[in-house]
């Protein structure tokens, strides 16, 4: 399937998001990435510090899955989970880790919980967004 | 030895009415991720760390083949209380023998606790729009604290215990 994010889930993703990622035997590393160098229809790139990256650079160097959700101030309202893999480059003493988003999920509590929205087609995705919410971050 | 401080304890309160921000973080036996806010948080004794089951999917499924967990805590307004706790996790779910025993945690007890939390602290402070409608918990979450470090901005990665 093909990730269309909408423009309400980059405006979310843009205010910092918390990284999971795992080791192949599903041990958890956490990191915040309080920068957010881009967010395309389908990717986030992530700038990390050295320490933020030393977090979940072994676990990312055996396995490349990433699953992130918003971590931004009043982030309640962002009830979204994206997952896909990364790629780590360097550009001085940043590690920016891109991450090529290959799953998408409703996390707001209640019948909509868990839905995968990446296998609906754009449009129906984003008129179900609509449906629900119509606001964005605050600046 | 694992000990939550009383910061920590107080950064474990329900969220949303000025506190923290609490991510569930879970994976796969073969190592996907996943990683979900949550509203209904506790401290329990002084190594566990507890988590409503409502409306949990894939955190379940990974849970039940996979024990390893790790919770993010953070603090947006309140700069310090950014940390990671780790261990080994275990839905207590309603329909366990009441005198299951986990690392010292009784079902019953957990259960008859925690086990309506929406009665307990409803949440008033959530918006309509996000909120859900009916209140459908199945268990509680309890994670057995094993390891901690900070991710405050500065002292990421720094091993708490």
């Amino acid at each position: 399937m093909v990730v269309v994010l909408t423009e309400r889930m980059k405006a979310w993703v843009k205010t910092g998001c918390h990284l999971n990622v795992a080791n192949k035997s599903g041990e958890s590393f956490v990191a915040i990435a309080r920068t957010v160098r881009s967010v395309s229809d389908d990717e986030a790139v992530f700038a990390l510090t050295k320490d933020e990256y030393s977090v979940i650079k072994s676990a990312l160097s055996e396995n490349p899955w990433v699953a992130f959700g918003v971590s931004g101030v009043g982030g309640i309202r962002a009830c979204y989970q994206f997952k896909g893999k990364g790629t780590v480059t360097q550009e001085g003493d940043t590690y920016l880790l891109k991450v090529k988003i290959s799953e998408l999920y409703c996390t707001k509590p209640g019948c909509y919980a868990g839905l995968r929205l990446d296998v609906k087609p754009t449009k129906e995705c984003e008129d179900w967004e609509h449906g629900l919410w119509k606001d964005l971050p605050k600046a | 030895m694992v000990k939550l401080t009383a910061e920590m304890k107080e950064g474990l309160k329900v969220p949303g009415k000025g506190g923290s921000l609490v991510y569930l973080c879970t994976s796969s036996l073969d190592g996907k991720p996943n990683i979900a806010a949550m509203r209904y948080v506790d401290s329990y004794k002084d190594d566990k760390i507890l988590i409503s089951d409502m409306f949990l999917l894939k955190t379940k499924a990974n849970l039940k083949e996979n024990s390893q967990c790790a919770i993010a805590v953070c603090h947006p307004l309140n700069a310090g209380r950014d940390w990671v706790f780790k261990g080994k996790a275990i839905d207590i779910e309603y329909g366990f023998p009441p005198d299951f025993d986990w690392y010292g945690v009784n079902a019953k007890e957990i259960l008859d606790g925690w086990g309506d939390w929406h009665s307990k602290e409803p949440p008033d402070e959530v918006p309509p729009d996000v909120v859900y409608s009916k209140a459908a918990q199945r268990g509680v979450v309890v994670l057995h604290v094993e390891e901690a470090y900070s991710i405050e901005k500065g002292k990421v990665g720094d091993k708490i215990f």
